[in-house]
């Protein structure tokens, strides 16, 4: 089907009310000149946005009967982006801004479950606009700011010129405590490169192997419970892939609503490729991905985000799904 | 085969294309509905063009973007788009705007007798025969489907969590009831003995109400999303896509709970991209994602014939003409194929 086929990226872009939103959006609608865009917007949009074709949503959140408990889907998105890819002008992007309050699980998740969708367009990133000042409070008073962070392919970090750098810091390790693998980019004003937003293929498997996120072993304090952490480990033992299938799987039935996202490059015994996976709450994407490249060391390395990290035992069932 | 396409692409056309018309417009085809000998075709660029004896009218610019829905009112076509414009077309082209919702989308558009309907998110606006403000029925969520029954006394519109089945009173009045299942439901339509209502859903699967009792099941196991389907020959079949083959579920006596549908297959395994009756035959036209189109009998299988080879883009649409002599096939690529049923000699 040749340019039908092309799947049209779409960014998702989240932050609480007042952080940038609409100031990132204008910027990247107006900066790309010759480019079509889509935006769709939720109705209590903060200002006015300048382009042909925008279109309003409701943010419909939808349960799917698939057994899976937490497994929602966007109900407004499957139907806008199923009728934007009947337009005979080809799009070059859809930009999709969420109310503050929204959750971005149901975004990504729709992008996984809906086949029409996963078809003709792809999930490119998730960017969260943070507001330096406030971040952190909203953070403490507001489960969504956790979640917007906690999906964040990139955090642009907003308006810096408002506060010093020892509370940048303290903002800057707040994030990173929540995502270690979110690209952290200051602004004044989102004035940021739009390449550093736009056209970032997050959600390919092979650009987790590029990007190398701090996969560093974390050793956290003890967090509230229900603040969103998280946790990554490192093996240079081969893993059981039987062993791990079986521990991971039952890990992510009983307790994915708690893990919000994983990501992780695995080593398996008598395996020569690398195994690459990524999922959203309970759903994965995963694929060997070729063999390891020569002279690097072999390990596996694995990453939670999530709420209530500490209570699933997540060191001991990795530990024993090393090969003996 | 394909080396011989590449060579001889003539020797691989059907009867059917080699008497007909094709038109290459490169113009997503989105939907098209037939009206007497005419047949109206929306685009993805929001034009309409009307196909009568064999011709293509000049393009009719209704929408600034995609037409999403189709319907008639006697002999004026009724479209939705998503330049938030509900539209009453004339045969003729002319234009008449009857809403305009800004950037919300017209989603579904139907009418009966003159009452007209369009849906805009989670509300229903519904024009009475010679009433100028529309009346608002208003639903939990946004709307997937709208179906009046063969009397136009009921109306249907399917959403997220069930069905609402709106009842009209001899005063005019309307009422609702709810049919409850969970899940998103899209399209919805009453079987044409209004016996049985059915909906698909965002999950691979159908489900359907059996109206005088309000029992309810649901008909699973496709591939893909169940996008097209219809009651085919007085209800007897209700022939659906969403698999590798045409399934045609039972819908004579009490449904088709316990029992196994038809399934027709065709060659190249291709999915069933949109399913159409022969009107007043126990047979439909298939299409699927590569561009064929079949034509079965539904209890007998053997009995397919091709109407379209293929064109690499799949069927979003087939129109047959109330005197069953043409049809149009239209695909994603913007191909039609609008061609006469019958050889002349079989007239």
């Amino acid at each position: 089907m040749g340019e039908t086929n092309k799947q049209v990226p779409v960014t998702v872009l989240t932050g609480f009310l007042g952080a940038g939103k609409t100031t990132l959006l204008n910027r990247i609608l107006t900066e790309q000149h010759g480019k079509k865009y889509a935006v769709i917007v939720n109705e209590f949009g903060e200002q006015g946005i300048d382009n042909d074709l925008v279109v309003d949503a409701d943010e419909e959140v939808f349960e799917m009967n698939n057994g899976c408990i937490c497994c929602t889907v966007r109900g407004d998105l499957i139907r806008i982006l199923s009728g934007l890819m009947k337009r005979a002008d080809k799009l070059d992007a859809i930009i999709v801004e969420t109310t503050g309050l929204a959750d971005p699980a149901p975004v990504a998740q729709t992008f996984f479950v809906d086949q029409d969708v996963a078809d003709r367009t792809k999930l490119d990133a998730i960017v969260t606009v943070a507001d330096a000042v406030h971040l952190s409070t909203q953070l403490s008073d507001h489960h969504e700011a956790e979640e917007q962070v906690a999906f964040a392919d990139v955090v642009l970090l907003n308006k810096i010129d408002l506060v010093d750098e020892s509370r940048l810091d303290a903002v800057k390790e707040r994030i990173k405590k929540i995502n270690p693998f979110a690209k952290i980019i200051h602004t004044t004003k989102c004035g940021v490169s739009l390449s550093e937003i736009l056209n970032l293929d997050a959600f390919n498997l092979k650009r987790i192997l590029d990007t190398e996120p701090d996969f560093l072993t974390s050793d956290h304090d003890h967090e509230h419970d229900d603040d969103v952490t998280s946790l990554s480990f490192v093996s240079d033992t081969p893993l059981d892939m039987e062993k791990f299938q079986d521990w991971f799987s039952k890990l992510l039935q009983t307790k994915g609503q708690d893990i919000l996202r994983t990501k992780g490059i695995l080593d398996f015994t008598g395996e020569n490729d690398r195994y690459v996976f990524q999922g959203v709450h309970m759903l994965m994407d995963a694929s060997p991905m070729g063999k390891w490249p020569e002279g690097k060391e072999r390990s596996s390395r694995l990453v939670f985000i999530g709420r209530n990290l500490e209570s699933m035992n997540l060191k001991e069932g990795f530990e024993n799904c090393k090969s003996a | 085969m394909k080396a011989d396409s590449n060579k001889f692409p003539e020797l691989n056309k059907t009867k059917f294309e080699n008497r007909g018309k094709e038109f290459k417009l490169r113009i997503p085809v989105t939907n098209a509905i037939t009206i007497g000998n005419s047949v109206a075709v929306g685009f993805g660029d929001g034009t309409v063009r009307i196909f009568r004896s064999g011709q293509i009218s000049e393009p009719i610019k209704a929408h600034s973007g995609v037409v999403l829905s189709i319907s008639k009112d006697g002999e004026d076509i009724l479209t939705g788009g998503d330049d938030g414009r509900f539209l009453k077309i004339s045969l003729d082209g002319e234009i008449k705007e009857i809403a305009n919702f800004g950037s919300r989308w017209v989603d579904h558009v139907t009418a009966y007798n003159g009452s007209l309907v369009c849906t805009c998110g989670n509300i229903v606006y519904l024009w009475m025969p010679n009433k100028k403000e529309p009346k608002l029925l208003e639903h939990e969520s946004t709307i997937g489907g709208v179906a009046f029954d063969s009397k136009g006394r009921r109306l249907a519109v399917s959403r997220y969590g069930g069905v609402t089945l709106w009842k009209k009173d001899y005063s005019n009045k309307w009422s609702s009831s709810n049919l409850i299942w969970k899940g998103s439901h899209n399209k919805v339509i009453f079987s044409t003995d209004d016996r049985f209502l059915v909906t698909s859903m965002q999950e691979n699967q159908l489900h359907f109400w059996r109206l005088k009792d309000k029992t309810d099941s649901f008909m699973s196991g496709y591939g893909a999303k169940v996008k097209s389907f219809a009651f085919v020959y007085d209800s007897k079949f209700l022939v659906t896509s969403g698999s590798n083959e045409a399934i045609c579920w039972p819908f004579d006596g009490n449904g088709p709970e316990g029992r196994k549908p038809i399934c027709l297959p065709y060659v190249g395994n291709k999915l069933v991209t949109f399913v159409e009756p022969f009107p007043n035959e126990n047979a439909i036209f298939t299409g699927l994602s590569d561009g064929s189109v079949f034509l079965s009998e539904i209890e007998k299988s053997t009995n397919t014939i091709i109407i379209r080879s293929f064109t690499e883009s799949e069927v979003t649409t087939i129109a047959v003409t109330e005197d069953c002599s043409s049809i149009l096939i239209g695909d994603i690529g913007g191909n039609i194929l609008w061609t006469s049923i019958w050889d002349e000699e079989e007239k």
